[in-house]
């Protein structure tokens, strides 16, 4: 996309997006202040150091100010388009981060932000905080633009709806966790959930087909919007012994390219997909709590809670978002700021639990059968190559539920039976296979636990 | 009484009769009366319909219509023409609530609950009285009669005409009686005798379009030149866009071979790159890796790439036969058919 321009061509083209940008939100930030004023929400933080004998009065309403009036001024050096005066992160900065991430920082880092995210959840959903933060985010996303790697995978066309996901997600997961950790707090005074308290019914005609014909309209404006402002991104011809490099999957699905690379295509194209769309089926019959009916509530539900974060924004989002912003040529990793090298060169040579277990382990060859053996003697022969990979699958399929329902499901047991028990829980360990194949293939570079390519079986 | 899930006209007539069949049970006397009174004329039930409405004055302001009719019933005197089946619209009048339905908002709802406290039963009582008051359907004028006897009897023409022209259609009948009836079965046969015809064609481009005309394959069995123009250790990638296949002068345990090693990514199936600087077979799609030997190392491919027949043809040169594949994992490695040994 910016091929074959110079660097003063291509800041001069962020500038005209950055100018904008910084605007938009120095604009965002006033009118926030403004509203905060106007309705008298200001609060006082902290009081300043004396000056001049005087303390002044920090409050809300002046920070979001002083950020408005920061953000105008960004705006006005990135907008003269010269690489000297456009603010940007430092180059050594970029390239600790380059140097730092990989997919396991990545994975591990992201789970270690969502359990950050839940145990302090009622200081991270304050809005001060969360405004703080979103307002970081946006800053981050400016002050990398100037990075011509960075706009090289966040501006094509194909991956702005990926950066809008990250930002709308942000969004909603605070509103709602703002909003669940309200009510928790009401509930233990005693009191309803704020969804209880609002029973004021509307009609559907006019209210509602009001408000959806609006949505409507300005969905299609901006749709229409989008497609004039980014053109749909037109390959080469399709060649089917030419494939694309990288070559990446439609957005919604970079989670399960994600998933491929740790599995074989039976298992993360058709069963693991099969198991999400089943699973999120079975939930209604699974789930006997029934508190949070109709409004939000994080601790009356805890477990469901916790599984469906994990589920969907671990499991599924920073999978995308991995997959469309970090996976570069011959799907090797690469940092945010890293150039997209064809001929990156990473160590990933992979070894089946069969060869560990015979070869490093009991120091002899595989067991292969004899030249001219018959099926049945070849399938036994498979079969004790790859028993320790069996044994290891088995057990975690059969051994753990019964495992779990005497330890940490006890009450889950009690409550849900024997076939709901075991549908929750063979779904859960299906669910958490993945991260733990990542961790195998990432800790011992393990390909298969089970490897059996004659027939197509790998596990 | 309000609280009563939502019935459908049917049930509430449904109820409203079963409902009386109770309140005869209650009072035995009336059996006979009942009886009398199903087999009344039309006006008869109109007029006692009217007055039973306005004497289920107490119960049928909330919408349960069988309790109404009972009570009204009960209470009021029992005379022939209160047993009498009523109208649907009496029956319908006196289900329906007195409240208006929808969403309520907190005003309406808090006033609505003040009125209820203070006026009690009386005035829904009234109100019912009000709402219950319906006005006796007129009689069907004499043109509105005829109209539909005329069109009741223009159908069964229409449809005896249909029987006739598919009749006529097999040689059966003759001529239909009227001209109407030629028409419609001239217009039948053109549509059917059409319709016929776009389905046969339709089907028969389907058949067709099941054939195209293209050579989808180049031929499997194709020359790469003599076996002279591969240098050992050499991946030649020139016959990769044609034919899907990489010319490969290595070694595999120990021997010196030439050997075609087919394209195929045997993960997911895309088409792997050679990278010369890493001598090495990288995927794009999920980064799996092979030796030059087609050994995979890296990734999550499964099993190594396959190769195809390899031979020296009569005239000299390197014959690649594409119909026939063989695979590692199985063995079928150590096949004479699968190398040229160098």
């Amino acid at each position: 996309m910016t091929h074959g321009i110079t660097d003063a061509q291509f800041f001069v083209m962020v500038s005209s997006f950055l100018g904008p940008f910084y605007l938009m939100l120095a604009l965002t930030n006033g009118v926030a202040a403004l509203y905060l004023w106007q309705t008298g929400q200001s609060k006082t933080w902290f009081r300043s150091p004396a000056i001049a004998g005087q303390r002044v009065a920090i409050t809300n309403v002046l920070a979001w100010l002083a950020l408005a009036i920061l953000f105008v001024l960004l705006a006005g050096f990135s907008s003269s388009g010269n690489g000297h005066w456009m603010p940007a992160l430092p180059e050594a900065w970029r390239e600790a981060i380059n140097q730092s991430t990989g997919p396991v920082v990545y994975s591990a880092g992201t789970t270690a932000l969502l359990v950050l995210l839940y145990l302090f959840r009622s200081f991270f959903v304050k809005p001060a905080v969360a405004w703080s933060i979103l307002n970081l985010m946006f800053l981050m996303l400016g002050l990398s633009m100037t990075d011509r790697d960075f706009y090289e995978i966040v501006a094509k066309p194909d991956n702005v709806p990926i950066v809008m996901l990250i930002f709308l997600l942000a969004f909603f997961t605070w509103l709602a966790t703002h909003r669940a950790v309200e009510n928790d707090r009401r509930m233990e005074r005693g009191e309803p959930p704020l969804e209880k308290l609002d029973n004021e019914k509307v009609l559907v005609w006019p209210d509602l087909v009001y408000i959806e014909l609006i949505c409507m309209i300005a969905l299609v404006a901006f749709l229409i919007f989008w497609a004039i402002a980014l053109p749909a991104p037109l390959e080469e011809p399709a060649s089917s012994v030419k494939t694309p490099n990288p070559s990446k999957a439609p957005w919604y699905f970079l989670g399960l390219q994600e998933m491929l690379v740790y599995f074989d295509p039976w298992m993360a194209g058709i069963v693991l997909p099969v198991l999400v769309v089943v699973g999120l089926m079975a939930i209604p019959y699974l789930d006997f709590n029934k508190a949070g009916n109709g409004y939000y509530t994080i601790k009356e539900r805890r477990f469901s809670y916790l599984v469906f974060q994990f589920g969907f924004l671990e499991m599924w989002i920073t999978l995308i978002v991995l997959g469309t912003l970090l996976r570069g040529p011959n799907w090797n990793f690469f940092g945010p700021y890293e150039h997209w090298d064809a001929h990156k060169v990473q160590a990933l040579s992979n070894i089946n639990l069969s060869d560990y277990f015979w070869e490093s382990w009991l120091g002899r060859s595989l067991p292969i059968a004899a030249a001219g053996s018959g099926m049945l003697e070849k399938i036994g022969t498979i079969l004790v190559r790859e028993l320790p990979g069996i044994v290891m699958v088995l057990g975690y399929f059969i051994m753990l539920p019964p495992l779990m329902a005497l330890t940490v499901f006890r009450k889950f047991y009690m409550r849900m039976g024997f076939i709901r028990y075991m549908v929750m829980a063979n779904l859960l360990l299906f669910m958490a296979s993945l991260p733990i194949k990542m961790i195998l293939r990432w800790v011992l570079n393990l390909k298969y636990l089970i490897a059996i390519p004659e027939y197509f079986l790998n596990f | 009484m309000a609280d009563k899930k939502k019935m459908s006209v049917a049930d509430i007539l449904a109820l409203a009769r079963s409902g009386k069949a109770g309140a005869e049970k209650q009072a035995p006397p009336k059996v006979a009366s009942k009886a009398k009174g199903t087999a009344s004329s039309q006006s008869a039930k109109k007029t006692a319909a009217k007055k039973t409405a306005a004497q289920a004055k107490g119960a049928g302001a909330k919408g349960a219509v069988a309790e109404g009719a009972a009570t009204g019933k009960a209470k009021a005197k029992p005379s022939a023409a209160v047993s009498a089946p009523r109208d649907t619209a009496s029956i319908l009048a006196a289900a329906r609530k007195s409240t208006r339905p929808g969403p309520v908002s907190k005003a309406e709802a808090a006033s609505q609950s003040k009125l209820q406290q203070d006026s009690g039963a009386s005035s829904q009582a009234a109100k019912a009285k009000q709402k219950l008051i319906v006005p006796p359907m007129p009689a069907r004028p004499a043109y509105v009669t005829r109209a539909m006897d005329k069109a009741s009897v223009g159908s069964v023409d229409r449809r005896k005409g249909v029987n006739r022209g598919k009749g006529a259609g097999k040689g059966k009948g003759g001529k239909g009686k009227s001209g109407v009836d030629d028409d419609l079965r001239t217009f039948l046969a053109i549509g059917f005798i059409a319709l016929g015809g776009v389905l046969t064609l339709w089907t028969l481009a389907t058949v067709r379009f099941m054939f195209p005309n293209v050579l989808r394959e180049p031929p499997s069995k194709f020359k790469v030149g003599s076996r002279d123009g591969f240098s050992a250790g050499q991946v030649q990638t020139k016959y990769k866009a044609q034919y899907g296949i990489w010319v490969v002068n290595t070694q595999y345990h120990g021997e010196q071979q030439l050997v075609a090693l087919k394209s195929v990514c045997t993960h997911l199936g895309c088409t792997p790159n050679w990278l010369e600087a890493e001598q090495k077979f990288k995927c794009p799609c999920h980064g799996s890796g092979y030796y030059k030997d087609g050994i995979n190392f890296e990734g999550p491919a499964p099993r190594p790439l396959e190769r195809y027949a390899i031979q020296i043809a009569d005239d000299g040169q390197v014959e690649i036969d594409k119909s026939r594949t063989f695979q590692e994992e199985m063995g079928e490695w150590g096949d004479p058919a699968c190398f040229i040994p160098v």
